[in-house]
């Protein structure tokens, strides 16, 4: 990637960043050990936590919001465990999914949906007969299948800031 | 008799419900009383909450964890990545969340007070169960086989706060598969990621497709392996099903059965392999025919 340093260049970026959990960023000084060791090093496009981090430090928005790459990673803590300065790339690229969400809406993963609606993200009922037949019960007791706890857990998502802020996502008509 | 709860996760209980009976049949075989957690719900996985708002992800795992605590008991997992997101986020929670989760359980009518610790199945195996008791539980064996161990990265990094085991050179599932009668060679590509997780597969099918491969042809070129033995349902899904893939598409000509620990364990043990290791895309008849003649 060529950067052009007429670019638009947005100083609060970086800030943005470490408010959303990559804490430690500043700490990154571009050895490329995060990527050594990547396994989606092998892809035409790979996940370079290196050259994300410097996107950020430049202060690059309109470039990170279209950054596809963060959603590769396989979270594997390679990244994470190796980091010679503690930078937690892994914590970033999270944090960085999290500005993308914010950032353009379009980005927000709607599986959270489905766990709102029955506490996870596969439909366990649909393997019912499947569960029966090995002698386990037909639905496990999870929240799935205790609406009281059903319940109790959407009231407490109820109060997050994403469900909040997405109702329609959830299924949460925003003008109640 | 240690106890746990039994942390189901998504994709265990509802694509191979066979390994949650693997387990259900031989955690208790082998000494540990298994509870339900009633009410668990998603981890909640790292490309869902995780990815949106750290706040509602840690305060899921909360509500896992309360619930568990309520029980008096830790917890034991299969899934890598709900052992990582829970255990991560427990450090969390203990380590400057506490106030600000403990105003989302309020709203859930639970308590979270750090009591309830996390632990992967591989740690109860080798560190709560210990290999002795494995072996003498034992009715049939891998005597005469050779296997591979998958390690989940999820349960070696970051090692500061989900390790149990070496994270350069990790044992306790070597152990405890040596424990079975196999022999567990080392081969250049053993600690290689499965690929399974996160957004590879879906976002690079190609590029993780010959990620994948890399592994398995060094696995068969210096092994030769008669099983892969996976402690994680994302390595079991995608080492079984990939192969399938790459048979397709004439990357690999060779088939290795894929196992759970707790499904070839439950096997050794004597258990109905029709119940606990029904399902899978790569053939595993032979390799099962093949223990069931190895009685001890």
């Amino acid at each position: 990637m060529t950067i052009n340093l007429d670019e638009e260049r947005d100083k609060t970026l970086i800030e943005e960043i470490i408010e959303l959990g990559g804490h430690d960023l500043v700490k990154c000084y571009q050895c490329g050990t995060c990527i050594a060791d990547c396994p989606t090093g092998i892809a035409d496009e790979p996940l370079s936590a290196k050259r994300i981090i410097h996107m950020i430090k430049l202060g690059l928005r309109d470039r990170l919001v279209e950054e596809q790459t963060p959603w590769m990673c396989v979270t594997c803590g390679g990244c994470e465990e190796r980091c010679p300065r503690g930078a937690e790339p892994f914590e970033i690229i999270l944090a960085v999914r999290r500005w993308q969400c914010r950032e353009d809406e379009t980005y927000i993963p709607l599986v959270l949906g489905e766990i709102y609606e029955r506490g996870h993200t596969q439909n366990i009922v649909n393997a019912s007969e499947l569960r029966k037949s090995l002698d386990l019960p037909e639905v496990p007791p999870t929240v799935i299948d205790r609406p009281e706890y059903l319940e109790r857990f959407r009231k407490m998502l109820r109060e997050t800031k994403v469900v909040r802020e997405y109702g329609y996502i959830f299924g949460i008509d925003e003008e109640e | 008799m240690p106890e746990f709860g039994l942390f189901l996760g998504c994709n265990m209980p509802a694509i191979r419900p066979d390994v949650e009976k693997a387990i259900r049949e031989s955690l208790p075989a082998v000494g540990v009383k298994l509870l339900d957690i009633e009410g668990a719900a998603c981890c909640p996985a790292f490309g869902t909450f995780y990815s949106v708002d750290e706040e509602a992800a840690l305060a899921v795992n909360a509500w896992n964890l309360a619930l568990a605590e309520k029980l008096g008991v830790d917890i034991v997992v299969q899934c890598g990545s709900c052992y990582s997101t829970l255990k991560i986020g427990r450090h969390k929670i203990l380590n400057g969340w506490k106030e600000v989760i403990d105003r989302y359980l309020q709203k859930a009518d639970l308590t979270y007070t750090g009591k309830t610790d996390v632990r992967h199945i591989i740690d109860v195996y080798r560190n709560v169960v210990g290999v002795e008791k494995i072996r003498e539980s034992i009715k049939y064996s891998l005597d005469g086989m050779k296997a591979v161990v998958q390690n989940p990265c999820h349960v070696l990094r970051p090692s500061k706060i989900v390790g149990f085991d070496d994270p350069e050179k990790p044992t306790a599932l070597k152990d405890i598969t040596e424990a079975l009668g196999a022999k567990v060679p080392y081969y250049e590509r053993e600690k290689q990621c499965c690929g399974g997780s996160g957004g590879f597969a879906k976002r690079d099918k190609k590029a993780n497709l010959e990620f994948t491969k890399k592994k398995f042809d060094s696995m068969k070129d210096e092994i030769d392996p008669d099983l892969i033995v996976v402690s994680c349902i994302t390595c079991l899904l995608h080492l079984d099903s990939i192969q399938e893939e790459m048979r397709k598409q004439g990357m690999i000509d060779y088939k290795i059965p894929v196992f759970d620990y707790s499904q070839i364990l439950a096997i050794c043990l004597g258990k109905d392999p029709d119940k606990v290791a029904r399902l899978s895309v790569t053939p595993r008849d032979e390799l099962i025919g093949r223990v069931l003649d190895n009685r001890i």
